[in-house]
């Protein structure tokens, strides 16, 4: 009572002041959600009633408050249980389901992708085969700072539910260090949840220069792990006695290691066939890394490997089949039909095997992602494992299972409300909150 | 109890086999082939003889043997049973062949990027092939460490790999390593080495380099060792490229070089002495014909071509004769495909040799016990004997002969190409299809 008494004495210091913007803000509300995705609204407390819940950490709540301020959830249980704060602004859920924001723990979301330029000339066309190529590697680049939130992009995340996203670079081998962003503004600082994430690499190659080959990319990944290992190595003991000592020659490259080789801050492997999915196990295996896989929509081919290595996955729900894949070297129909049949079943595999996995949009369009979320669990995932999948199970690879993945008290405000089950076709996102900034996404005529 | 136990197993499978269309479902790694002409390479002909394998292994070599319980039974009269052929250069189910960016770069391994999913590896069981030696490309002076594999078709790429065989590390010499085929571009540099001598140089260069990557490592180890190690002791940079060849010198691992003309063979096998490594063959060796003094002092054998010579300006002074006349000078030859098209015609190839003066038995030689010795693997596989692993390709005419077509080839027991079943797999597609 007292806070409220203060913030409404900052606002405005005035009661008939503060009816008259109350009602505007109402008006504005009413306004707003005849308009989709046109308003968004910051308040200091919000209650959200009579909607069904699903927590996620426990079992369903079929009518219930969930009590938000500052951006976290201060309460959350049954109607009858939960007391409504007297300054909350009352959001009426009546028919609307409650899930924890969706994450997907691998996007290149708001990054402008450079087009390589194309010779246009005859000369430009020489010059481009006979002048050596710059190595394409970027160990220190972080992806933040190449951010540019749009608004537009925001809200078509919010649409199907996603409130939390992995920015991650994509270029080169050593591709650079990843962002957890929180979908709440187009400013890249508010955003931030973990900056940076992890270390991506990625098995492709250079073009013309060393390494040239998928062969000469593992050697080239080991030797700079090697390399960083004796570079710290060599830095320590300098650190520790420098007499008769040579320093170690600075190198940005290796530095830009040592927390990920070293300090074993995650490594994010993307794996686009079964045989990359090995690989990376064995780079891991060998340098004892804190190892992540990415990409892994051939895992079930390998479950042994997984379930022996126990590695974090972030499965996509891409389900073109790779390029060296059996099943993409026996036609175009062979192919066509292993698309639409055999990779779908990817993640109902996996759980079939108890491992579990992150569901990721990487390589798809928003539309796309969900799309192929609900053909992944037309192909056998479980529904409580698809939403688990696309919550606490991220949450828990970006080490954000404190503060995300589920709905419960202390947790960030990170929710959406649907009007019908989340993986029913025909459900639309009606509501998002995001570090408890309201979203506004209902139909026309609802 | 035993008894009641093995009779309701028996019942069981007895069930099995009357559901199965095929006995496929039958215990995997045994088999009973029977009535076949045997050419067990390591002796004479056995017509009408039966082979019998028991997880995988061959446990008999007879007449009228009997199938134990399980056992699937292969009739296989009027066809020639020969071991499984082993092609000891290739390219296949590899994603990758050249790191040629540099012109040194043992430290990539051809292991690290298997792929099991390359329909290549079908292709060469059509053949008859069971296992290959599968390699690092001739685009540099020192390419990688190639692998062994049997082809498993179907089977992950762990499963593949041959563990027993020789480790061996990919050299190349002459044309394709100076680059001589190549249009040099404006303004991008010819890379060293552009000649033999600078193919020969860069190897001892190199080898010099290993040797002292060796002697600061045992330095380093001495003085860790020691009484009062000093306190910023920091050990030498790990560097892959060195420590393979230092691998090389300390002969855990075995030279391959693709060779083409006589001099380059003799330089090479002189830089062998001079630094004591082991070289497993020379490949393609054309000129062979013209040191075979050499090769057998050295030790070393070949693995060749049969008669595609001059297709390139290193290869005009081959002949179709190189590996029957090496063969009769006591020179251990084996044929190789060098492609996956040519893998599955790989006894097409050696069958030529018989026209250029080998006896059949020699020209089966060069694609399975040979070859098999090449590789160090002639203790499992290579010939058809009591004890060694099941590896084996069923012909329906001998298999030097023209005419001949692989019917079925078998890996350890396991039938991993059947001629027969995929035509009528195929029938019952096509006849699908039409009733649709």
């Amino acid at each position: 009572m007292k806070k409220r008494i203060g913030k409404l004495n900052l606002v405005s210091g005035n009661r008939k002041v503060f009816l008259l913007q109350a009602v505007a803000i109402l008006l504005f509300m009413i306004l707003s959600t005849s308009s989709p995705g046109a308003g968004e609204e910051v308040g200091p407390a919000y209650a959200l009633v009579n909607c069904k819940i699903f927590p996620v950490s426990g079992p369903p709540i079929e009518k219930g408050t969930i009590i938000i301020r500052d951006g976290l959830i201060e309460a959350l249980g049954y109607a009858e249980k939960i007391k409504i704060p007297e300054d909350a602004e009352i959001i009426e859920a009546g028919g609307l389901t409650a899930y924890p924001g969706l994450i997907s723990a691998h996007t290149n979301l708001f990054l402008e992708i450079k087009q390589q330029e194309q010779p246009q000339t005859p000369d430009e066309f020489l010059s481009s085969f006979s002048q050596p190529s710059e190595p394409q590697e970027f160990p220190d680049l972080q992806i933040f700072k190449e951010l540019k939130p749009k608004k537009q992009t925001l809200e078509s995340w919010h649409k199907i539910g996603v409130t939390t996203v992995v920015t991650a670079p994509g270029r080169g081998i050593f591709q650079g260090q990843s962002v957890v962003l929180n979908l709440n503004s187009d400013q890249p600082n508010q955003m931030v949840l973990k900056q940076p994430w992890a270390l991506h690499i990625n098995f492709t190659t250079e073009r013309g220069i060393y390494p040239s080959s998928l062969m000469g990319t593992v050697a080239f990944i080991r030797q700079k792990f090697y390399d960083t290992l004796h570079y710290d190595l060599h830095k320590k003991k300098y650190l520790s006695s420098p007499a008769f000592l040579k320093r170690p020659e600075y190198d940005p490259f290796l530095e830009a290691l040592i927390p990920f080789v070293v300090d074993k801050k995650p490594v994010v492997f993307q794996c686009n066939n079964q045989e990359d999915i090995k690989r990376a196990l064995r780079l891991i295996e060998e340098f004892k890394l804190k190892g992540v896989l990415t990409g892994c929509n051939e895992a079930w081919r390998v479950a042994n490997h997984l379930k022996r290595a126990g590695v974090p996955l972030l499965v996509t729900v891409d389900f073109r089949p790779p390029t060296a894949s059996i099943y993409s070297q026996q036609g175009e129909a062979l192919r066509k039909k292993a698309e639409a049949e055999v990779f779908p079943a990817n993640a109902a595999r996996l759980q079939k095997e108890n491992i579990t996995f992150a569901l990721t949009g990487f390589g798809l369009s928003e539309s796309s992602f969900r799309k192929n979320i609900l053909a992944a669990i037309k192909a056998g995932l479980s529904p409580e494992a698809a939403l688990k999948a696309l919550t606490v199970e991220p949450a828990r690879i970006l080490g954000l299972e404190r503060q995300l993945g589920t709905l419960e008290m202390g947790k960030i405000a990170n929710l959406i409300l649907t009007r019908g089950d989340l993986f029913d076709e025909k459900t639309k996102v009606i509501k998002v909150l995001v570090d408890g900034i309201l979203f506004n996404y209902e139909e026309k005529g609802q | 109890m035993k008894v009641v136990i093995s009779r309701t197993i028996f019942f069981m499978i007895f069930v099995l086999a009357l559901l199965a269309p095929e006995s496929y479902l039958l215990a995997a790694g045994n088999l009973l082939i029977k009535n076949a002409t045997i050419l067990p390479v390591s002796g004479p002909p056995i017509p009408g003889g039966d082979v019998l394998i028991i997880d995988g292994i061959i446990k008999q070599i007879g007449k009228n043997l009997s199938a134990p319980a399980g056992a699937r039974v292969i009739e296989a009269s009027g066809k020639y049973l020969i071991p499984g052929i082993i092609d000891t250069h290739t390219h296949l189910a590899l994603s990758g062949t050249n790191e040629g960016t540099e012109a040194i770069t043992p430290e990539v391994r051809m292991a690290d990027v298997i792929n099991a999913d390359d329909p290549a590896i079908f292709t060469a069981l059509t053949g008859g092939v069971t296992m290959v030696h599968t390699m690092h490309g001739s685009a540099n002076v020192i390419g990688g460490v190639n692998v062994v594999l049997k082809l498993k078709w179907g089977q992950p790429s762990e499963k593949l790999v041959v563990k027993e065989a020789f480790p061996t590390l990919k050299f190349a010499l002459g044309e394709n390593v100076k680059q001589s085929n190549r249009a040099l571009l404006p303004g991008r540099p010819q890379r060293y080495p552009a000649t033999r001598m600078g193919a020969n140089a860069i190897i001892r260069r190199e080898l010099l380099r290993a040797k002292d990557y060796m002697t600061q490592w045992e330095r380093y180890e001495k003085l860790k060792n020691s009484k009062n190690p000093p306190p910023n002791l920091l050990p030498p940079r790990k560097d892959l490229r060195l420590e393979t060849l230092a691998d090389l010198l300390r002969g855990k691992l075995y030279a391959r070089a693709h060779a083409y003309v006589a001099t380059e063979m003799v330089e090479f096998l002189r830089l062998a002495k001079e630094f004591g490594f082991k070289v497993a063959a020379l490949d393609h060796a054309w000129e062979a014909y013209k040191i075979t003094d050499e090769l057998l002092a050295a030790g070393v054998g070949i693995s060749v071509f049969i008669d595609n010579w001059a297709y390139k300006m290193e290869a005009a002074e081959g002949i179709a004769y190189n590996a029957a006349y090496c063969t009769r000078r006591g020179i251990l030859v084996s044929i190789n495909s060098d492609s996956s098209e040519r893998v599955r015609r790989l006894f097409n190839e050696a069958g030529k040799a018989v026209k250029y003066g080998l006896t059949q038995d020699e020209a089966l030689k060069m694609i399975t016990i040979n070859a098999a010795r090449q590789l160090g693997v002639d203790h499992l596989v290579g010939s058809i004997e009591v004890g060694k692993q099941a590896d084996l390709a069923l012909f329906d005419q001998h298999p030097m002969s023209a005419y001949t077509r692989c019917e079925m080839t078998i890996i350890e027991g396991d039938v991993y190409f059947d001629r027969q079943q995929i035509l009528k797999n195929r029938e019952e597609a096509a006849a699908r299809k039409g009733g649709n």
